[in-house]
């Protein structure tokens, strides 16, 4: 393990990797969200009814907990689900420590949380992520239809949070050793978005547009 | 007095351990999967799900995180005991996730399997999109299913009768233009006794409405004619039948994804319209 207090280590990815991981993240996104937008396009039967009225209220209707007919028939989900996100989405763009270091690197900051909160939001989504975890074991529903590459999804969401929390209460390993591991986990997922369906993040608002449109054009109300 | 115990006969799919389904013999599905072979199976599969999928298909297999919120929309999940094997995500696992795993190499038994399931266990209800966070189109993605199945000609036989009357004829029940013609001319007959002046009147050019009948009303129920009838007349609505072909509004067709019968039946009805000028089309439902 000697290799891991090499300073080049860290400097590998506190530097080049960072600037890797976003570049692949945010340029394949792009690239898939376009590609799919053309594919799209060439499909005579989606674009003419695109309605830009009932995509936004139904993109409102499902991001708002306990909405939608399904959130209130499954009121443990729902709660995981909406605090898995959340947690998942604003404690790293809103951790003091990852503010120090885009002020140190890029120059700019915002807003932060204050620390206890950002601890408890991670181990929030470290909970839910076990629980992710029980559902598509005990689930017969979810258990049928689970595959290795949603164990691999889980386990790609988790690392960043459990590394990050340990390296924060300076636990199991050497605190440099766990930063360096959290921040390789953490370019890990942000590479691996926009090649699994965790790209789902985009895809939902294309898709749920294109569905509500559907029941608009139905006259069906989004339930 | 003692029931005798029937055993009850078993399918149990080779794939999938948990999909057991009582053996219900078909002759639609069991006696034509004879003849299919491995590369007509898979040149099938290929026209309906080529390598560079459509926008459509993509966006459903591409976001799905199977996370089986879709099941509680089923009703055949619900009526079933919660039995996995019936959840709408279920039933895209052991179709079309599978045909895409083999890349589209599967045999006939297995389209014989995905034609049970996208046949008789799926009312294309399109719920389960309403239950789906991202609101997925699982129902067109079974129907996707439905069109292999009726591209290789494995469609339970009471659909794939149905779905054949409408290719010959265009309507579901194998009635000539003429037989119709006559059915309608039958009852306005056997209502003129009680109503002088009820009148069916048939390709009337500039009617304000025009009626299509479900292809049973004609064949096995002609009394609903006579009652429409006497409804419009009380009414006062200037209304008119076509004389013509297409003028069973149901589709038989769209079940089983034969979209060149779907076509032809959708602009026979607009055409039976714009052909007379009128402003509405009315349906039975």
């Amino acid at each position: 393990m000697d290799f891991f207090k090499d300073p080049t280590l860290y400097n590998l990815v506190r530097g080049p990797l960072v600037y890797i991981a976003f570049i692949v993240f945010i340029g394949g996104s792009i690239y898939r969200i376009k590609t799919f937008i053309d594919l799209v396009k060439k499909d005579k039967t989606i674009m003419p009814f695109i309605n830009l009225k009932s995509t936004v209220r139904s993109l409102f209707h499902w991001m708002i907990p306990f909405n939608t007919v399904n959130w209130r028939r499954r009121p443990v989900v729902t709660i995981v689900t909406f605090l898995f996100h959340i947690g998942l989405v604003f404690t790293p763009i809103f951790l003091l420590s990852h503010n120090i270091l885009w002020r140190e690197s890029w120059g700019i900051s915002w807003w932060t949380l204050p620390e206890w909160i950002a601890d408890i939001m991670t181990l929030v989504v470290i909970f839910c992520c076990v629980f992710f975890f029980l559902r598509r074991v005990f689930a017969p529903e979810v258990r049928f239809v689970t595959f290795d590459s949603d164990y691999l999804m889980l386990v790609v969401s988790l690392l960043p949070f459990l590394t990050g929390f340990l390296a924060y209460h300076q636990m199991l390993l050497p605190h440099k050793t766990m930063v360096i591991l959290h921040i390789l986990f953490g370019e890990l997922m942000l590479i691996a978005i926009p090649f699994t369906r965790l790209f789902h993040m985009f895809y939902f608002f294309l898709t749920r547009s294109f569905m509500s449109s559907q029941f608009a054009l139905w006259k069906t109300r989004d339930w | 007095m003692a029931v005798k115990d029937v055993k009850r006969e078993v399918v149990i799919s080779r794939e999938f351990k948990e999909y057991v389904r009582d053996h219900i013999p078909d002759p639609g599905l069991d006696e034509s999967i004879k003849t299919l072979t491995p590369e007509k199976i898979e040149k099938t599969i290929k026209a309906v799900l080529p390598e560079k999928l459509s926008a459509r298909i993509k966006a459903v297999l591409e976001t799905c995180i199977h996370c089986g919120l879709c099941s509680e929309a089923c009703q055949w999940y619900l009526s079933n005991d919660k039995d996995p094997t019936y959840a709408p995500v279920a039933k895209m696992r052991m179709t079309i996730w599978e045909m895409i795993k083999r890349n589209r190499k599967v045999d006939a038994e297995f389209i014989k399997q995905c034609a049970r399931i996208v046949f008789t266990e799926c009312n294309i209800c399109h719920r389960c999109s309403l239950y789906c966070p991202y609101g997925l189109d699982i129902t067109f993605i079974i129907g996707m299913v439905r069109r292999i199945c009726f591209l290789l000609g494995v469609i339970p036989q009471r659909q794939i009768d149905q779905a054949e009357a409408h290719m010959a004829t265009l309507n579901q029940v194998w009635l000539s233009e003429n037989d119709w013609i006559d059915s309608v001319q039958w009852q306005e007959e056997e209502v003129g006794a009680n109503f002088k002046d009820l009148r069916i009147p048939i390709d009337k050019e500039g009617a304000e409405v025009i009626w299509y009948p479900l292809g049973a009303e004609p064949k096995n129920g002609p009394y609903h004619i006579e009652r429409l009838a006497k409804i419009m007349m009380v009414a006062g609505v200037d209304w008119t039948v076509p004389g013509r072909d297409v003028w069973d509004s149901s589709s038989m067709s769209m079940f089983v994804r034969d979209f060149v019968t779907m076509q032809r039946i959708v602009r026979g009805l607009y055409e039976n319209a714009a052909r007379l000028r009128v402003k509405t089309m009315m349906l039975t439902e």
